[in-house]
């Protein structure tokens, strides 16, 4: 029974940690109805400004903590008049794109600065340890959770009987209606950024003190626990986030303790796609107030989509696929495989998230669940490779379409996160499920692409190969597009009050383009498994997920030539900027944000 | 599209080999240019510091390797290009360096997906994959063309279980290890070990790279009341598991596996590392002139600073690279065949490298038993703590 206790005092302190960062998602939520993607590089940014002022300036703790308050808070508002207000009259996605085009950034900085080693940040305060349980504790933790629930606390009471805290709320309710009665709403923002980035960058120093350790990864992890703490809490609701997070951390230390460490993160994930499930609006929702998203339309950028002729495209088409017989080197061929494997995921992506509106961010899931299916089809049961592909294509339609089932009920931002959540499950699972998967060490001596016994081991055969197939697959979306499914699935995307009302079953249509685009991702693993003969469970992973959405919204949503267009653009520029070594994804960050902010509507507009 | 036929498939890409070809027989007319060698790793991602430790490693033995002439009197360089471990930027950059005729050999990826993704492609283009890091025990079963000198876990993890077992005298042990396909690896070659020697595994807790709350895993870890713990960990984590384990109150020795050997492991660990007793492949004070001279040269080249094992795995891969391209010249498949020549190439972590041509590793790391002490690294001088 100790040890019982011992869990939930471990489970409590972790939780405290996650509420710092999930306190600033919640405020900036509220207002703004945006998942700030970014809140983990200022978390960052603030660990590392600590970093600085303890360890070169050697200031005591106390103005350690306003240095780091005052320069996160500038480095938010910077974000937020330069990277966000020029996007508010844009789609409701643009933002949230560009705050992650601004994680790249802040991220690709602060190591660039600080290069990528891990440094010690070391604690200010006097080292005494107090026993609890079996246990100690030590000051840092009290300081942790005294910030974090007195930040919650002051923010409560700000929101509630300050001025400024009610045109946040007002502004939170009703954007329009809140200027209409005179609100600055700029102001409102600006005081939201500032003040959710300075407990962001705070709560990173403090962090950093606690383990004694910051690096430049950290930023993902504190994005990725705080969304989940903060969803599960209410999106917007800043007692709640707190709540959220404390909840998560006992998760998370109990499934230690029942099932070992290497299940923690998938009971996280789990709890977050139970809560989204059961209560969308998180735990601590009141049953009067307002759906969070009232979505109709207002997520995807209505547009004029650029009219590509036919004779263009068959000569696009054309022009890559007498491509290997020019003189250009396998180099160039190899990179344009990785855009058509990647084009193959697009094309799914935009068919779910474009055309019918659910915007996922765990698409990288579809792409392990086709490669592993196929590695293991013509591994272990000698099947063909190309039914072993078509077979992980299958599978990824079938089992994608089954687990995100439960999530149809859910519109807008909640659909990202149930999406990025199981996409973590999926990557867990095959890290845990080791009798099938060989977990950690992965599928080695996957045999090489082959077609009707026919070895496709140079470079233009697995080039025109993988061309053909995603040719394929982008005719069958666009004879799709047209039919009646596609204009029902744009009704679902674009008012699926309506939508129901004229009697289309949204579930049913939603499962149709999960099938569809689950087979094309499948189809583009499994040809990745046999042509990188090595997968393990790091091979498809959030990234990978993200990589996709940007390309999906680069080429414009729901646009299938777009989605071609957009994988070429995206493996192609990183490797265009491979002179710039270690700048390379800096600068792509930064023509990312460039993009959001003046071409939202994808470079071929939204069909 | 659909009727592309095979033939018209072989003339496309015998076309592009010709071109290479030709290109490839005037590149090494003129010899005044630096022999190029092409690195795949991390310079940006989650595994960026490796990338910057491997530069520095190399760095250090490319300027070695000019004062003492070069490579039978031509310069030695290397092309780093950044994969962020990502298989699908390693296999783009594998086809690069296939395709570029001045590459005359390759070192790297970091992560055994990244690598073992590109390794078909170097296999097939006849391109030596020198992967200096790569543990899995698959990974030089890519093809003739893979070699590695990274520390087999088979020769490790025995040397680990018997500092532990025989020479710490732990007879029930807890192991937390990465859960990669090294750490798996090395934990159970570890656990093999240790049982050989006479102990009981009471409890083995894998963790994931970007864990860094352990407290709960530690909670696991007493109650299966070990008399020692194993870590099979990098230095970062490592670190945080030791500084852990102090606070929830575990007093148990700590043994931890050599990659935790870094100037890092002790600043990030402070007073939580004293005592901790690690096997490794050389430690500061070792008289081995190979390892005096790499100590010496480091902290000379990058301001004082200490080594560490990622610095020794990258400057013995580039000087194992002069010695065979001493003996291979810059032809890739006579390369290929010096690898299995060369004999008793100086080494930080082997003392002398001779590769085994039957599985392309080397075999016989070095080991050296050593514990913090007062904030450094210390040989064990027998003593129980």
């Amino acid at each position: 029974m100790a040890s019982w206790l011992d869990y939930t005092i471990n489970g409590l302190i972790v939780g405290n940690v996650y509420a710092l960062v999930a306190v600033g998602l919640a405020l900036i939520f509220g207002v703004s109805r945006l998942i700030n993607f970014a809140q983990g590089s200022i978390y960052l940014v603030g660990a590392y400004i600590g970093w600085v002022a303890v360890v070169q300036l050697h200031t005591p703790l106390p103005l350690t903590i306003i240095v780091v308050a005052v320069a996160a808070a500038i480095v938010g508002l910077i974000i937020e008049r330069f990277g966000l207000r020029p996007l508010q009259n844009s789609v409701r996605i643009a933002p949230l794109l560009a705050t992650i085009g601004i994680s790249f950034v802040l991220d690709q900085l602060v190591m660039l600065t600080f290069s990528p080693n891990p440094r010690a940040l070391p604690s200010q305060l006097p080292d005494v340890r107090f026993q609890v349980g079996n246990g100690t504790i030590g000051p840092l933790d009290l300081l942790i959770a005294g910030v974090g629930i007195t930040s919650a606390l002051l923010l409560f009471v700000f929101l509630r009987y300050t001025k400024l805290g009610w045109a946040v709320r007002a502004t939170a309710q009703d954007r329009d209606a809140a200027m209409q009665m005179g609100v600055d709403v700029n102001r409102v923002n600006q005081a939201v950024f500032g003040i959710a980035a300075a407990l962001g960058g705070v709560s990173g120093m403090l962090v950093g003190m606690y383990y004694n350790q910051i690096d430049t990864a950290m930023s993902l992890q504190a994005t990725l626990k705080g969304v989940v703490a903060e969803v599960v809490g209410g999106a917007g609701n800043v007692p709640g986030a707190v709540v959220g997070s404390l909840l998560l951390g006992l998760v998370e230390s109990y499934g230690v303790a029942v099932f070992g460490t290497s299940y923690r993160n998938l009971f996280a994930f789990l709890l977050l796609v139970v809560v989204l499930v059961l209560r969308p609006n998180g735990l601590f929702a009141s049953a009067r107030q307002a759906p969070p998203e009232p979505l109709t339309g207002t997520f995807i950028a209505p547009s004029r989509p650029v009219r590509i002729p036919r004779w263009a495209s068959v000569l696009a088409v054309g022009g890559f696929a007498i491509l290997p017989l020019l003189p250009v080197s396998f180099y160039v061929l190899q990179t344009l495989i990785n855009a058509w494997l990647l084009g193959m995921l697009a094309l799914s992506l935009t068919l779910v998230a474009g055309t019918v509106g659910q915007v996922s961010l765990g698409h990288a899931a579809l792409l392990a669940i086709g490669a592993y299916t196929a590695a293991l089809l013509s591994l272990t049961f000698s099947v063909p490779v190309g039914l072993a592909i078509i077979g992980g294509g299958l599978m990824s339609a079938a089992l994608g379409t089954l687990l995100i089932s439960p999530s149809f009920r859910l519109r807008g931002h909640y659909v990202s996160i149930a999406t990025l959540a199981i996409g973590e499950i999926v990557s867990l699972v095959i890290l845990n499920w080791e009798s099938v998967t060989r977990g950690p060490i992965g599928i080695s001596g996957i045999p090489p692409l082959s077609l009707f016994g026919y070895d496709l081991i140079s470079p233009s055969s697995v080039y025109w190969f993988s061309l053909a197939v995603m040719v394929v697959l982008a005719l069958l979306q666009g004879r799709l597009l047209t039919s009646h499914l596609g204009r029902s699935f744009r009704a679902i995307r674009d008012d699926d009050i309506a939508a129901r009302a004229y009697g289309l079953s949204l579930n049913r249509y939603k499962s149709l383009a999960f099938i569809f685009g689950g087979f094309a991702a499948g189809v583009s693993g499994g040809i990745a498994a046999h042509l990188y003969s090595y997968i393990n469970h790091e091979t498809f992973n959030t990234q990978q997920s993200i990589l996709a959405l940007t390309v999906v919204i680069l080429g414009g949503l729901g646009n299938v030539v777009g989605a071609v267009l957009g994988s070429v653009a995206l493996v192609g520029l990183p490797e265009v900027f491979r002179i710039a070594a270690e700048y390379r994804i800096l600068i792509y960050g930064i023509v990312l944000l460039l993009l959001v902010r003046f071409r939202p509507q994808g470079l071929l507009g939204t069909i | 599209m659909s009727n592309i036929d095979r033939r018209s498939l072989v003339k496309g890409s015998l076309a592009v080999m010709m071109a290479g070809a030709a290109i490839s027989r005037s590149a090494f007319a003129q010899s005044s240019e630096p022999i190029l060698l092409g690195v795949s790793g991390p310079l940006t991602g989650p595994n960026a510091q490796y990338g910057a430790q491997w530069r520095q490693g190399f760095d250090l033995a490319l300027d070695e390797i000019h004062a003492a002439g070069g490579i039978n009197g031509r310069k030695l360089a290397y092309q780093f290009e950044d994969s962020q471990s990502d298989p699908r930027q390693s296999v783009a950059i594998a086809q690069k360096f296939v395709s570029d005729p001045r590459i005359v050999m390759e070192l790297g990826d970091f992560s055994s997906p990244a690598s073992m993704a590109a390794s078909p492609i170097y296999q097939r283009g006849g391109l030596v994959q020198f992967g200096f890091t790569n543990s899995h025990p698959d990974f030089t079963k890519g093809g003739d063309f893979m070699w590695s000198t990274s520390v087999s876990q088979a020769d490790e993890q025995p040397l680990l279980a018997s500092y532990a077992v025989k020479r710490l005298g732990l007879k029930k042990l807890a192991v937390l290890h990465l859960n990669t396909d090294w750490g798996r690896t090395s934990r159970d070659h570890f656990v093999k070990a240790a049982k050989e020697y006479g102990a009981e595994i009471a409890v083995t807790e894998g963790y994931i790279a970007e864990e860094r709350d352990f407290r709960s895993t530690l909670v696991r870890v007493r109650d299966a009341n070990p008399d020692g713990l194993i870590l099979i960990s990098y230095y970062s984590d490592g670190a945080l598991i030791a500084r852990q384990a102090r606070q929830v109150g575990l007093k148990q020795t700590i043994c931890a596996a050599s990659s935790v050997y870094s100037p890092k492991f002790l600043e990030l660990g402070g007073e939580a590392v004293e005592d901790v007793h690690l096997g490794t492949r050389y430690f500061p004070e070792d008289p081995r002139p190979e390892v005096k001279k790499f100590i010496a040269g480091f902290k000379a080249k990058y301001n004082g600073q200490e080594p560490d094992a990622f610095n020794a795995y990258s400057y013995d891969a580039m000087n194992m690279a002069a010695a065979v391209l001493r003996i291979g010249g810059t032809d890739r498949r006579a390369i290929r065949d010096a690898f299995a020549k060369v004999r008793d190439v100086s080494s930080v972590i082997f003392g002398s490298a001779t590769f085994d041509v039957e599985s392309r590793r080397v075999k016989g790391a070095m080991n050296a038993e050593l514990v913090v002490r007062n904030g450094k690294f210390a040989l064990w001088d027998g003593k129980p703590t």
